[in-house]
C-alpha cells in the first residue's frame, strides 16, 4: 500500500469511490498498481464484525424493550363473540311449543284428526306471517295434536297427547256450575283434567284449547284460563273453530295477547343485574292540608309478595316503600264546573312528575345497576282536590293514573275529605282506607303488567270477536309468564350480544387499552352462559334459559362497565415515543450508519483486493 | 257484692292493661322533632343551632315501612350494620376562646374543618374495614361529597377510647380537612327531613345567610341498636341532624352595644309555622350563665334603686335586654354550688302560620360584656422547625383558669389532677418519631412517663396506614401551660401520589383533645324537658371535647416535568457517549491521515467559506482553490441531498398516515 506514491488526480479518486468501475479503468489499472483501486492485503473484518455485533445486540434487545412497554391485554374471544352475535341476529330465537286441541261433540265428520291438525297449522302460519317474526316467539314447525271426541268415540292424532278420552262426562256439568264465578272453577277442573305439568317430554310448554260444540248456546264464548289452556264453547262450525283456535294459539299463547301500541319486549324493565326494585311512594302534596299514611306492610304481604313470587324466574324483585311530603305536581290543572273537580289532561302528563321536589331515588339500589320502578300514589292538596285525569276522548280515566315506560307509574288518589268539603284535623295522621288502598294497588298491578308489555284489561279484542281472559290472583297467569320468560330470554340474549359486540369493537379500536384478566373471564362466562341459554331454548327449558340469559347479560354488562375499562391507559404510544426517542433515535442512527458504512467499505475493499489478485494472475 | 268487687277489680286491671298497651303503642312510633336554639355570643355574634331528630322503632316489632324516617338512612343502617355513626361537614373554625368550650353545644357540635366521619359497626372484626369502605362510598353518593377518599387505608384509623368509652375495636375514624362544604351538601341533608326546607324551622335556612356566617357545621348522628341481640327491647334507630351556624347580625348600632337582632335580620326569612309532621317545634333563646349573673347583679341594683319587684317569669323584659314576645316557658338550669345556671326561653312556633309568621327579636338595653365558660385547658397546635426535611409538632395547652377545675379534682390538693386525652392522626408521609415525645409542664421538660396515664401508639406504615397516637395525660391541677412535642421527618411521595396543587402543602387533621373528667351538661329542673330531644341532648353527660387547628405541612414537591427532563438529558448524554465510542472503535487513523493528505486540495463549500474567512482575518489575499471539474460532481451531491431530504419527508408522511 505504501508503495503507492504517485499523486492521484481528484477525479480518479472520485470515480474509484463510485460502485461501478468501467472497463477502461481496469485496463488502465492493469498497467500499474493503483492504490485507489487495488490492495494487496485482504480487507480486515474486525471493525465490520464489531459494528455488526453492536447492531445485532441492539436488535436482540428490541423484543425485551417491546415486552417492557407492552400493556397487559387479556385475550378476548373476538371470533366467538362475532359468531354468537351472528347466530342470534340471523335467526331469531324460537322456542319449541306444543299445541293441543280437543274438539268435543263435533259428531262424525268427514275430516279426520290429522286433517284438522294440518288446517290449524296452516292457519297459524298465515297468522304468524302477518307480523314480523318477533324475538321469543314459538316455533310453528311442530305439529298440532288434535283429539276428536264425541259421545261414542274418540280419535287422536298420534303422539304423546295426554288427553284421556271419555273424561268429558263431568265437563259440561262443571261448566254450568262455574257460570256464576266466571269460569274459575271450570278452569281449575280443566287443569286437573289435563293434568299438565307444564312441559311435554320433548320440551316446550303445552298449550291446549278445548272446543265444545253446543247447539243450545247462542253465543260463542272464548275464554283463556289462568293456566295454559283456553276453551271455546258454543254453536260453532268446524271451519270457524279451526280459525278461532289458530288465533288463540298465535295471538294469545304465543304473542301474549298484546295490543296495538303496547310496550315492546325490548323495554323489559329489568336491570342489567337481573334485579327490579319496586319502589312505592306515597306523596302528600301538601301535609298542611292533610297527611295520609298507608298500611304498606299489609299490602306487601297480601298483594305484592305473590306477584314477586310469580315473577321470580324473570327477575329478582325487591319491594321498598316511603312516604314523602311537600311534593306538589309540576303541571297545572283546571276546575271543571260540570265535573266539579280539577282536571288534568293527557297533555299535562309529561309535566306531572316533579323531579325537583319528588326525591324518589332514595334507595341504596339507585347507585347500582338494578332497575327501579317508581310507583307513586299522589295525594293532591286541598287546592286541587279532587283531581281527575281526562282522556283525549273527553272521558274521565277510571284508573286516574298513568305509566311511563321504564320509569314507573303514577296513580292519583283523592281523599274523601275533598269530596265532602269538611274541615279535617290537619295535625292528625290519617290512613288511606283499606278498600281504596286495595283498589290503588290493583291499578298498580295493571300498570306493572303494562310496564311488562302485557294487556291490562280482562278481555282481548280481536278481529273475530272478543276473548275473555281470566285473571290470576298472582297478577300474571301462567301462559303470560311463559310469554314474558320467552321474551325476557330473547331480549337478554340480544342485549348480551350487542354489549359484547360493542365491547369487542371498543377493545379493538383502542390498542393501548389495558384489559384485565377479570374482564376476559367475565366475557368468557358471558359467552358460556349465552351458549347454555341458546341450547336450553332449543330443549324448551324456559326457566333455565331465562336464568342463563340473565347471567349472560349481567356478565357482559359487568365486563363492559368494569371500572378499569373507564381508565384508558395514559401510557399512550406518543408517551412511549417521547420517553424512548431521546436515547434510541441518536443511538440507533449511529449504530445503523456505522454498520452500513462498514459493510460498504468492506465490499469496496474486498473488490480492490480482488482486482489486485486478478491483476497478479 | 264480692262478685261486684271482683269485676270492678278486673275492670281496673283491664283498664290498666289497655292503658299500658296504649302507652307502648305510643312509644313504638316514629317521631320527628325540630328545634332551634339561639344564643347571643360575647363577640357580637349569634349562635344558631338547629336540631332535628327522627327516630324509628325497631324493625322486629314495627316492620320495614316508615312514614317519617328517611328510607335511605334506614337502608344504610341495615346494609352496613351501623351501630353508631357521625358525619359532619364544617366550614370555619369554632372559636373556643370567645364562643366557649364548656357547654354541650361546643363539645358536640364544634367540629374540625372539612369532613369528619366515624362509624361503629356491628359486624365481625374482619369485615369492619370492608364495611367502612362501602359506607364511605354510599355516603359520598348520598351527600355529594368526596367522602370516598376516606376509603383508602391511609386515610382512616381505628380509635381505642377517644370517641367511645368502651372500645369495641370496630370503630373507624377519618377526616378530610380540605373538603369544601356548600349547598350541594346541605340539600341532600335536608332531604332526610320529612319537610325538607319547605316548612317548619328549616325554612329559615336561607342559603346565602347561613353560608355567610363565621362558622357552619352540619352534622348527622346515627345511633341504632337493631343488631344488638343481647338487648331485649331495643329503641330502634335514632337519627339526629344538627346545623350549627355562627352569624353576625347586621345592625347599625354603636360599637359598644351588643347588636340587637331578629330572626328575619339573621336569616332573612321568618318561620311560617311548624313542620306538620313534627311532634314539637320550639325555638329557644339561651342566655349563658355569666350573662345571667350579670343580669342578676344589675337587677339587684335596679331593685335597690327602684324598689321594683321583678318576677322571675317576667324576665324576658329585664334591664339588660328585651325579647319581642313573652316566652311560653322559662327553663332555668339548676344552679351548681358555685356557678349560676343559664336561662332558656322557650317559644313554640305551633300557633303561627303564613299570615302571622313567627318573628322573634332581641333588643339590648345596655352594653354588656360577658365571657363564655372555657374548657379547663385551651389547646392549640403548631409546627416547629423549618426546612423541607424535618420538623416537630407541638400541642400546647394553656390553662383557662376555669373555676370548675376544683369540681373535678379531688378534695385533696395534692392528689388533684386533670386528665387530658389527646387523639392525633398523622398521615404516613409525615413520619413521626414517637420516642421523641416530650412533655413540658409550665415550660419545664418532664419525664415523659410520669404524666402519662395511658398511651396507645400505632406507627404509620408507608402507603398503608397513618400513624395514630392516643394518649391520656394526667396533669396537676395547678398547671398553667402544658406542651407536647413530637419530631418528624417529611417523607417523599411517589409522583403519582401528589394531589393537584401540591405546592399548597399537606394537611394534618385536627387533634382531638378531650377531658374525661369534665362533663358538659346542663340540668333542668322540670321533668318535662326530658321529653324534648334538644333539651335531653343538652342534659346528656358528654365529656368536654375540643379540636385543634388543622396543620399545614409543606412537603418537598418536585418539579413535575422533572422526570421527563431527566430522561431527555440522560438519554442525550448516553447517546453522545455511545455514538462517539462507536466512532472511536471503528476509526482507522492511518487511512484517514492519508486521505486527508490526498484530499487536501478539495474542499467543500463550508470549508471554502471558512478558509476565505480566515484569510480575511489574517489580512491576506484569498486564493480560490484551483477550479476542477467539480461542477458535475456538485450537482450529484445536490441530487443526493435532495434524495435524502425526500426520503426523510416520505418516512414522516408515511408515519403520519399510519398513526392517524
Amino acid at each position: 500500500m505504501d508503495a503507492a506514491n504517485t499523486p492521484i488526480p481528484p477525479a480518479m479518486a472520485e470515480i474509484s469511490e463510485a460502485p461501478s468501475t468501467s472497463a477502461a479503468e481496469i485496463q488502465k489499472a492493469e498497467a500499474e498498481f493503483d492504490s485507489e483501486t487495488m490492495r494487496k492485503t485482504k480487507p480486515g473484518l474486525k471493525r465490520f464484525a464489531l459494528t455488526l455485533t453492536v447492531l445485532l445486540s441492539f436488535l436482540s434487545g428490541l423484543p425485551f424493550l417491546w415486552k417492557s412497554v407492552e400493556i397487559y391485554r387479556s385475550p378476548l374471544p373476538f371470533r366467538e363473540i362475532d359468531d354468537l352475535s351472528a347466530a342470534v341476529e340471523l335467526n331469531p330465537l324460537q322456542f319449541p311449543c306444543r299445541f293441543e286441541v280437543v274438539f268435543v261433540d263435533f259428531g262424525r265428520t268427514s275430516s279426520t284428526a290429522n286433517e284438522l291438525s294440518v288446517s290449524i297449522e296452516s292457519h297459524m302460519r298465515k297468522l304468524a306471517e302477518k307480523d314480523s317474526p318477533s324475538c321469543g316467539a314459538c316455533n310453528y314447525n311442530s305439529t298440532v295434536s288434535v283429539a276428536l271426541e264425541s259421545a261414542s268415540d274418540c280419535f287422536r292424532t298420534d303422539g304423546d297427547f295426554n288427553w284421556k278420552c271419555g273424561a268429558l262426562n263431568g265437563l259440561m256439568n262443571k261448566y254450568e256450575a262455574s257460570r256464576e264465578d266466571g269460569g274459575e272453577l271450570f278452569d281449575d277442573y280443566l287443569k286437573s283434567l289435563l293434568n299438565d305439568n307444564g312441559s311435554s317430554s320433548n320440551g316446550g310448554k303445552v298449550y291446549t284449547v278445548i272446543v265444545v260444540r253446543r247447539e243450545e248456546e247462542k253465543h260463542v264464548s272464548a275464554v283463556v284460563g289462568k293456566y295454559r289452556h283456553a276453551w271455546i264453547i258454543g254453536n260453532i262450525s268446524k271451519e270457524e273453530a279451526v280459525k278461532k283456535v289458530a288465533e288463540v294459539f298465535v295471538n294469545t299463547f304465543v304473542n301474549g295477547g298484546k295490543e296495538e301500541g303496547s310496550i315492546g319486549g325490548e323495554f323489559m324493565p329489568v336491570g342489567s343485574d337481573g334485579r327490579i326494585v319496586l319502589s312505592f311512594n306515597l306523596l302528600n302534596a301538601n301535609p298542611n292540608d292533610w297527611t295520609y299514611d298507608w298500611e304498606f306492610q299489609e299490602i306487601d304481604d297480601n298483594i305484592l309478595s305473590p306477584i314477586v313470587e310469580a315473577l321470580k324466574p324473570l327477575a329478582d324483585i325487591r319491594v321498598e316503600s316511603q312516604v314523602l311530603y311537600h311534593t306538589p305536581k309540576s303541571s297545572f290543572s283546571y276546575w271543571d264546573d260540570k265535573l266539579e273537580s280539577y282536571i288534568y289532561t293527557t297533555k299535562d302528563l309529561p309535566f306531572f312528575v316533579n323531579s325537583n321536589e319528588w326525591h324518589l331515588d332514595t334507595s341504596v339500589a339507585a347507585g347500582g345497576r338494578s332497575k327501579i320502578l317508581h310507583f307513586v300514589v299522589y295525594v293532591p292538596s286541598a287546592e286541587e282536590c279532587p283531581l281527575l285525569l281526562q282522556l283525549p276522548n273527553g272521558e274521565i280515566s277510571k284508573t286516574n293514573g298513568f305509566i311511563s315506560p321504564m320509569w314507573g307509574s303514577v296513580a292519583v288518589w283523592n281523599p274523601s275529605a275533598c269530596f265532602k268539603d269538611l274541615k279535617m284535623d290537619t295535625r292528625a295522621r290519617h290512613k288511606i282506607p283499606r278498600e281504596d288502598l286495595t283498589k290503588t294497588f290493583e291499578i298498580f298491578i295493571g300498570q306493572l303488567r303494562q310496564l311488562f308489555g302485557l294487556n291490562s284489561k280482562n278481555h282481548f279484542a280481536d278481529a273475530s270477536g272478543t276473548l275473555r281472559l281470566l285473571t290470576s290472583e298472582r297478577g300474571f297467569s301462567e301462559w303470560e309468564l311463559d310469554f314474558l320468560s320467552r321474551q325476557h330470554t330473547c331480549f337478554n340474549l340480544l342485549q348480551c350480544t350487542t354489549t359484547l359486540g360493542s365491547l369487542s369493537r371498543l377493545v379493538q379500536s383502542l390498542p393501548r387499552m389495558i384489559i384485565k384478566d377479570e374482564i376476559g373471564k367475565q366475557v368468557k362466562y358471558s359467552l358460556e352462559a349465552a351458549k347454555l341459554a341458546v341450547s336450553n331454548v332449543s330443549y324448551g327449558m324456559y326457566d333455565a334459559s331465562a336464568v342463563f340469559s340473565r347471567h349472560a347479560r349481567s356478565f357482559a354488562e359487568d365486563a363492559f362497565y368494569h371500572p378499569s375499562m373507564m381508565s384508558v391507559s395514559y401510557y399512550s404510544f406518543e408517551h412511549c415515543f417521547a420517553v424512548y426517542s431521546p436515547f434510541f433515535l441518536p443511538v440507533s442512527l449511529h449504530v445503523v450508519l456505522a454498520a452500513v458504512r462498514e459493510w460498504k467499505r468492506y465490499k469496496l475493499e474486498s473488490r480492490k483486493y480482488n482486482t489486485w489478485k486478478a491483476k497478479k494472475m | 257484692m264480692s262478685r261486684l268487687k271482683f269485676s270492678f277489680l278486673l275492670f281496673l286491671i283491664l283498664l290498666w292493661g289497655s292503658e299500658s298497651t296504649a302507652e307502648e303503642e305510643k312509644e313504638a312510633n316514629e317521631e320527628f322533632t325540630e328545634a332551634l336554639l339561639l344564643r347571643p355570643l360575647p363577640d357580637r355574634k349569634v349562635l344558631a343551632h338547629f336540631h332535628f331528630q327522627s327516630s324509628a322503632p325497631p324493625t322486629q316489632t314495627y316492620g320495614r315501612h316508615h312514614y317519617i324516617f328517611p328510607k335511605s338512612i334506614y337502608q344504610l343502617v341495615h346494609k352496613f350494620h351501623i351501630r353508631e355513626m357521625e358525619l359532619s361537614f364544617t366550614q370555619g373554625r369554632w372559636n373556643y376562646e370567645r364562643w366557649g368550650g364548656f357547654d354541650p353545644i361546643s363539645s358536640s357540635n364544634a367540629k374540625p374543618p372539612g369532613v369528619e366521619l366515624w362509624a361503629d359497626f356491628d359486624v365481625p372484626q374482619n369485615q369492619v374495614d370492608d364495611s367502612w369502605k362501602n359506607l364511605t362510598h354510599a355516603l359520598s353518593g348520598l351527600f355529594c361529597a368526596s367522602i370516598n377518599f376516606l376509603e383508602h387505608s391511609t386515610s382512616y384509623s381505628a380509635t381505642q377510647w377517644s370517641f367511645q368509652s368502651s372500645s369495641s375495636g370496630k370503630l373507624r375514624y377519618g377526616t378530610l380537612p380540605r373538603e369544601a362544604v356548600c349547598t350541594e351538601n346541605l340539600t341532600p341533608w335536608l332531604k332526610l327531613l320529612p319537610c325538607r326546607d319547605k316548612a317548619g324551622l328549616s325554612s329559615l335556612m336561607d342559603r346565602p345567610s347561613i353560608y355567610r356566617g363565621y362558622y357552619h357545621s352540619q352534622r348527622l348522628h346515627l345511633k341504632s341498636d337493631e343488631f344488638d341481640t343481647s338487648k331485649i327491647s331495643s329503641s330502634g334507630i335514632v337519627l339526629e341532624q344538627t346545623l350549627t351556624v355562627v352569624l353576625q347580625p347586621n345592625t347599625f348600632s354603636g360599637k359598644k352595644l351588643q347588636p340587637s337582632w331578629s330572626l328575619s335580620s339573621l336569616f332573612g326569612r321568618k318561620v311560617t309555622g311548624k313542620c306538620s309532621l313534627s311532634n314539637s317545634s320550639n325555638v329557644y333563646v339561651q342566655f349563658q350563665q355569666n350573662l345571667v349573673s350579670e343580669e342578676n347583679e344589675s337587677r339587684e341594683k335596679s331593685e335597690a334603686q327602684k324598689n321594683e319587684i321583678l318576677i322571675h317569669e317576667g324576665s324576658h323584659n329585664n334591664p339588660l335586654f328585651a325579647l319581642s314576645h313573652p316566652p311560653k316557658r322559662v327553663i332555668k338550669e339548676v344552679e351548681n354550688f358555685q356557678k349560676e345556671g343559664s336561662i332558656l326561653y322557650e317559644y313554640s312556633v305551633e300557633d303561627y302560620d303564613e299570615y302571622g309568621p313567627f318573628e322573634l327579636g332581641l333588643r339590648w338595653k345596655v352594653p354588656v360584656i360577658w365571657s363564655c365558660q372555657q374548657a379547663p385547658l385551651h389547646a392549640s397546635r403548631f409546627l416547629l422547625g423549618s426546612g423541607n426535611e424535618r420538623g416537630a409538632i407541638a400541642i400546647s395547652m394553656k390553662s383557662t383558669r376555669s373555676n370548675d377545675i376544683e369540681i373535678a379534682g379531688l378534695d385533696d390538693e395534692k392528689a388533684c389532677s386533670l386528665r387530658v386525652g389527646i387523639f392525633q392522626v398523622v398521615p404516613w408521609y409525615v413520619k413521626v418519631y414517637y420516642h421523641t415525645l416530650e412533655v413540658f409542664l409550665d415550660g419545664e421538660s418532664q419525664a415523659t412517663m410520669d404524666n402519662i396515664e395511658k398511651i396507645h401508639v400505632s406507627p404509620s406504615e408507608d402507603k398503608v396506614s397513618p400513624g395514630v397516637m392516643e394518649i391520656v395525660l394526667r396533669l396537676p391541677c395547678s398547671v398553667k401551660t402544658a406542651a407536647l412535642t413530637l419530631e418528624f421527618d417529611k417523607g417523599f411521595l411517589h409522583i403519582d401520589e401528589y394531589p393537584p396543587d401540591a405546592n399548597q402543602g399537606f394537611d394534618i387533621p385536627s387533634a382531638v383533645v378531650h377531658f374525661a373528667d369534665f362533663v358538659a351538661n346542663m340540668s333542668f329542673e322540670d321533668n318535662l324537658s326530658k321529653e324534648i330531644p334538644i333539651l335531653s341532648k343538652l342534659q346528656e353527660k358528654i365529656p368536654v371535647r375540643s379540636y385543634t387547628e388543622v396543620l399545614l405541612v409543606p412537603l418537598t414537591t418536585p418539579d413535575f416535568s422533572m422526570p421527563y427532563n431527566v430522561i431527555t438529558m440522560t438519554c442525550t448524554i448516553f447517546a453522545l457517549y455511545f455514538g462517539s465510542l462507536l466512532n472511536a472503535l471503528r476509526r482507522r487513523r492511518g487511512e484517514e491521515e492519508r486521505l486527508l493528505k490526498g484530499k487536501g486540495a478539495e474542499k467543500g463549500p463550508l470549508s471554502l467559506l471558512l478558509s476565505r474567512l480566515s484569510a480575511k482575518l489574517r489580512g491576506k489575499q484569498w486564493e480560490p482553490p484551483k477550479p476542477s471539474s467539480s461542477s458535475s460532481k456538485k450537482s450529484s451531491v445536490n441530487y443526493k441531498l435532495v434524495a435524502k431530504v425526500v426520503l426523510v419527508a416520505g418516512i414522516a408522511i408515511v408515519w403520519q398516515f399510519y398513526y392517524q
